[in-house]
This record gives structure tokens, sequence and C-alpha cells, in this order.
């Protein structure tokens, strides 16, 4: 059988073609590395002490997963799906093997870009312009948020475009104090924009606020694949799921035109072929441009030798930690439930009156505080004993956090992923090699995100914690703090920002950069390769640039965009 | 469909009660395995001197000593030579054989100075013992009255004036 498209992956952007593509009739093939969810017995709330290990896992079993105890199911098996880096990169990439993949845990961060960094480059002269603008991207943004439900409130700030919104989520106590400064410092500010429900949404629940967001949604409150594009396009009888199918390669016909895919399953290694029309890459950002470089010696739709180069991810790390003595020794309060924050937009070189000299582009900030399931700062407070216990109580509510949203990174060619020579996978398939750095420009954002956060800190009358502490004892396999310990207690709420460490924000994009002149890039403006016509690559891999807004909601907007341009193509409207 | 519908079952079927969970059997009978009864011992008395049961309960109650226990079973050779090597200190300055009054001073002297030759372990034992008793139910709803993992109709808003404004 021929299938009019095949689409592998199934996160944010495999999920909404495999959504618009079936509902206009077309027979589609979804394939997923990764395998089904159990809804019921994966998206449960536990407490960490209902847990033996408490959320960090039998000591040594985390070294094998991403993710935490709670949400490893959902995360990767790193032994099955290693990956290496050259000898500069610091640089971990986070990524999930699953139906619905990083949907199912993702931050939920849904923001639009703006025309200031579609057009950056014009601007300010580094890199290259995108081949869309703001225009062309309107009707998408209100497409895709007007369906998955956006929760924010109307702004007007032109660098942070107001979108299609249920109500707002409300602020808790240290939001609030967080709100107050950053407006009496004459800096934008705004509820974080969610794909969380606030109210009923085509058929969804509202979020009832118990903060599991990155261990999977029991009720289907916030997006996902799993959640809210699946079901339509099941509903259409039009798709075919396969999970635990592992893409090897694209096969090409005579015509320079994709054929389909050769897959492998899973369990059994047994290879397979299926054949469509269209191929849609949407397996993540990365690993669509692998399957692109493993499927021709000079990698796939490469004609202008960028395949694979000019990879970001935003600047991410920093961060400040502390309390706002404002709310030390109040009541508890359910702080945590919303997992959201308020968002500080960037306000810095948007513009001739905002711009630096000491560094190009921006950052977006955000903040929140109050109760968390456990105290990182506990085992740091000095002394022990009845004082030490009132004092951690007293602080447990006024805790009080910044940090760095999303921060952009220059597009650097020398930043590229290539294929390992030696190192396969376990259905060995070669694996991707990373070479990842970061430039001076990156440093002087960071350290200027860092300044801007300590004087927000302390206009609300904060304290700021250095080398605030993770919890735990180094060493101690499975506790907090330790090597192979999650990022926080069992993977809940943000993560624990430490100061001045350059890191990513697993806002991996680029690799396949989108231009309107073949000769520089990969893609064109719908995504669909320059030189092979029904192969079209969804997700991060058309960004010129990172900008500075959480990716998910553009790559989707892109998707639907392209997936337009699919269907035109199909019926023989376009050539 | 079939994991879909379960899925969508799992929305209407939603519970979260009021109060939290009870906490894991597991230590409630739990007979120490990694350490010697005299380790143990002295072991549950410091963690019950750095978080003493007071108007709020504390780290017996929690079986802090317990739950330490049991990772450290299964934890590498690496994790558990510094455990042991912890305990031989706390051993040598007479922890182990002395008096409340006198375990009591060591631990204070312990807190007081990095240099003296218990500190790694009073370390080591404070952050496990802080790990083991707020990550419990006696620390983490007993103690600090921690309310998420719950149902809510809605989220409760800042209403406090005086949040509002610098």
């Amino acid at each position: 059988m021929t299938y009019d498209a095949i689409v592998v992956g199934s996160g944010a952007c495999g999920g909404w073609a495999a959504m618009q593509l079936t509902q206009a009739g077309m027979k589609v093939l979804m394939l997923e590395a990764g395998s089904r969810v159990d809804p019921v017995k994966d998206f449960k709330h536990e407490f960490l002490y209902e847990m033996d290990y408490r959320g960090q896992g039998k000591p040594g079993m985390m070294r094998r997963y991403a993710g935490s105890e709670r949400n490893y199911r959902i995360m990767l098996d790193n032994q099955e799906n290693p990956y290496t880096t050259s000898p500069e990169t610091v640089y971990r990439w986070g990524r999930s093997r699953v139906l619905g993949g990083r949907t199912l845990h993702w931050a939920r961060a849904t923001d639009r870009m703006a025309d200031y960094e579609f057009k950056a480059a014009s601007r300010d002269g580094y890199g290259m312009d995108w081949a869309v603008t703001y225009a062309a991207m309107k009707p998408y943004y209100d497409r895709v948020e007007g369906f998955i439900g956006v929760s924010g409130a109307m702004e007007g700030f032109l660098q942070f475009p107001d979108g299609v919104f249920l109500p707002a989520m409300p602020l808790n106590c240290a939001e609030a104090i967080f709100t107050a400064a950053s407006k009496s410092l004459g800096w934008p500010t705004t509820h974080r924009r969610l794909a969380q429900l606030t109210r009923v949404h085509n058929g969804r629940p509202p979020c009832h606020y118990c903060g599991n967001c990155v261990n999977g949604c029991d009720v289907g409150a916030m997006f996902s694949t799993v959640s809210t594009t699946l079901p339509p396009a099941l509903k259409t009888g039009n798709l075919e799921v396969r999970t635990d199918t592992v893409v090897a390669r694209i096969r090409m016909n005579r015509e320079n035109r994709a054929q389909g895919v050769t897959y492998i399953e899973r369990y059994t290694k047994k290879s397979i072929d299926v054949d469509a029309k269209y191929v849609i890459l949407a397996a993540s950002t990365l690993e669509n441009t692998r399957l692109m470089l493993l499927s021709e010696k000079a990698g796939l739709a490469n004609s202008s030798g960028t395949l694979g180069h000019y990879m970001m991810d935003q600047v991410g790390g920093g961060g400040v930690t502390g309390f706002l003595p404002k709310l030390k020794g109040g009541p508890a309060r359910l702080d945590d439930g919303k997992s959201a924050g308020i968002t500080i937009p960037n306000f810095q070189n948007i513009d001739k009156k905002t711009a630096r000299k000491d560094f190009i582009r921006g950052y977006v900030m955000n903040a929140t505080g109050g109760q968390t399931e456990f105290p990182q700062y506990a085992a740091s407070l000095p002394g022990y004993g009845s004082a030490w216990k009132k004092e951690v109580k007293s602080r447990y509510v006024a805790q009080a956090r910044v940090w760095i949203a999303g921060g952009e990174m220059l597009a650097q060619k020398e930043n590229f992923v290539e294929l390992d020579p030696e190192v396969k996978d376990a259905w060995g398939i070669p694996v991707l090699k990373i070479h990842f750095s970061h430039s001076d420009n990156d440093r002087k954002l960071l350290a200027d995100f860092q300044e801007k956060a300590e004087e927000l800190f302390r206009k609300a009358g904060g304290e700021v914690m250095p080398d605030a502490p993770r919890g735990g004892p180094v060493g101690f396999p499975g506790a907090p703090g330790s090597p192979d310990a999650g990022p926080s207690p069992a993977g809940r709420g943000q993560r624990q920002p430490r100061r001045q460490t350059l890191g990513g924000s697993i806002h991996e994009v680029g690799t396949a950069r989108m231009s309107t002149s073949p000769k520089e890039g990969v893609l064109n403006s719908f995504c669909q390769t320059h030189d092979i016509p029904n192969l079209f690559v969804f997700g991060g891999n058309a960004f010129p640039s990172t900008g500075d807004k959480h990716p998910t909601l553009t790559m989707m907007a892109l998707t639907a965009r392209g997936c337009d341009r699919l269907l035109e193509l199909a019926k023989g409207k376009k050539a | 469909m079939q994991f879909l519908s379960v899925w969508l079952r799992a929305a209407q079927d939603h519970q979260h009660g009021p109060a939290a969970p009870p906490e894991s059997p597991l230590l409630r009978n739990y007979r120490p395995k990694f350490f010697d009864a005299a380790d143990f011992a002295a072991l549950q008395a410091f963690t019950e001197i750095l978080i003493p049961t007071d108007d709020t309960p504390g780290a017996r109650e929690a079986h802090c000593a317990h739950f330490i226990d049991f990772v450290l079973d299964a934890s590498p050779q690496a994790t558990q030579k510094q455990w042991r090597d912890a305990m031989t200190a706390l051993r040598t300055a007479g922890f182990h054989t002395g008096d409340a009054t006198a375990r009591a001073a060591l631990v204070e002297a312990t807190d007081r100075s990095a240099s003296h030759p218990c500190h790694a372990a009073y370390r080591l034992i404070k952050q496990q013992n802080t790990f083991a008793f707020y990550t419990s139910r006696t620390g983490m709803i007993e103690t600090l009255d921690y309310r998420g993992n719950s149902y809510n109709d809605a989220f409760p808003a800042c209403n406090h004036p005086e949040h509002h404004k610098v």
C-alpha cells in the first residue's frame, strides 16, 4: 500500500501534521520510535513518600533514563539511544521517545515570535532573516492557538504579540510581588502564556492545578499530541499509528522524490519498507537532520551544504534563587499547582532606541515563588534542631526564583551535527555527534540577564541565595544533587536555575535552515526541502535564528503552514 | 483507540482527596540491612538531634535513619564507603557510647567547626536526613503542610493588596 503521507514522529509537529492531513482526507501512516503510554498507569499523581526511592529511582537507575522516577517512561532510554559530542562541546540533548514525544512533559510556554526576531539580521547585520514574516505567520499562530488552547493576557507588547487566549491563570503571592517590582522598573510584564486550559476547550477539561505537568497531565488539560491532536486524527479513520518503529532512512526513487522510509521494529529488529506520496519528518529537530544525513552520503536535500550546520539552542542556565521576606512565616498555600509564573518579555535590542552596544539580541525572563514540593534550600540553612526546623518552615512559602526563559543564541556554522563514524544505537544506526559551543555574545547576554534578574530580586525586596543548593549530598546516587539525579526532586515544577552557567534550554533548532535561495538553506518557507519536492521537515530545523521565545508554537505554526502547502500541491494547485 | 478511551476515562474518574495518601508501608517494620546495630542506633540518634520531635514530628516519626539505610543498601560501593567512614569518625569521637548530653555536645561542635574531625559526617547526615525528612509524609504534609498534588477547582489568586505594590 502507498500512503498519501508518512509522518515520522508524534510530537507537537507530527501530531499536528497527522491531524491536518487526515482531516483533509489523506491516508496517513504515523511512525513513532517509542511506545504508547498507558494514561492511567503512567500519568497518576504520586507523592514522593509513596515511592520507595522518593522519586529518584533505585541508585544508578537514572543514569540509564532521562527524567525522573516519575516520568522516565515518557522520556528516553539513554542506553538504546546514545549520542556523542566533540571534546569542546558541553551539551545535554534532552529527548523523548514515546507516543506524543516531548508534548507529554513540555513546559507549555506558548509565545509568538515577533518581526524583530524574524527580521533580526536586517536590523543588526548578523546572520540571516527568516523567509517568513509575522504577517505570514499570524493566521497560523491564530489557528494553532485557537485549537490547542492557550491561557494568557492581552497586553499589546509589539515584541511579544498577543494571541487567541483563554483566561490567564491567577498569580500567586510571589508572582504578584515580582509583577509589581518589574512594572516599577518599567519592564513589560505579563502572565506566562501556557498551552494549559483554564476552562473547558474543545472537549478537554480545565487544569485542576495539581502541578504534575512534567509527569504527563492525567486529564489532558495541557496540550499534548495524545490529548489534543491525535484523537481528532484517529476519528477520521484515515490515520494508522505504528509505535516502536525506529525509522532508519528515507528511500528515494529515480525521479528525485522520496519513495518512502525504512523502519526497524524496535523489539524484533525486523526491517520494513513503507511507501508514500509525501514524507514528513517530524521526529524532533536533530533526529530529523540525523535521518537526512543517514539517507544519502552527503546528506539528503543538501545541495546548499548547510545540512547539519547552524545548530542552536536558546541560552539557558542563568537564574537567581532566594526568598521574599514579605512572605516569610505565612500560611501554606497552593503555589506550585500551575507550574507557571510571570513573563518579562525582552525589552532590549528590539529597535534603535533600545539597542545595546555590548551585545545583540535578547532574552525573556520568568519569575515565580512560594511553596514547592521539596525545600531545596533546607540542607544548606545553617544549624539544626527545632530552631532550624522553624526556619525551614518560615522560608517554605517565601521561596522565590527568577530564571531565563529563553535567550537568543547566535547561529554559527561551526556548531553542527554529523554522523558518528563509530557509535551506533541499539538498532545499528549511526548516532549523531554534536559540535556545539557558545559565542562571546551568548555569554554577554547571559551576564546581562543575571544583572537584571538580581535587580528584579532586589526591587522585590528579595534575599538572594548565593550558589543556590540543589539539596542532597553530592555523591549519594539517587538523591537530588547527585550526578545521576534529575534536575529537581522527581522532575516537578521548574528546573533549579544555576548562576552564570551557560546551558541549553532543550530548545534545539536549526541544522536545516529555511532560506529564500536554495543555495543558502535546506528548506523553503513552507519547510519543504528545496531539493526534494515531496519531502517536508517540521520541527525546529527551519529556524535561521532562535529568537527569544519558546519555539514550540512557531514550530507548530510552521507545520500548519507547510501542511497547507502540501495539500495545495497534492491537489495540483501549486507546481 | 483503546488507550485513548482509557485516557479519557481517567479524566472522568480522576480523584484527588483533600487528604494526602498514607505513607508507603516500606519503612514501618523495616530492619536495617546496611548498618550494623550499633551504627544504626548511632545514626538514628544523630538524625533525631538534627530534626527533633517538638511541637511537630521529627526524624524519628519520619523513619529517616531507616530510609537512609534502605537507600545505602542499594548504593554503589563508593557511596557505602563514604557512609562507613562517617560512622567510623563518629565512633572514634565517642558518639556511639556517649550519653544524650555528650551526643548533643558533639553535634553542636561539628556544626560549629568545619575543621572538626566529624564535620564531614555531620554534613553528610544532615543533607541526607533533610532529604529523608522532607520527602516523607511526616515532613512534607504534617510539618510543611504541602498543598500540591491535589485536585482544585481554581488556583488561589493572591488577594493581598500589599503584594501588588512595591
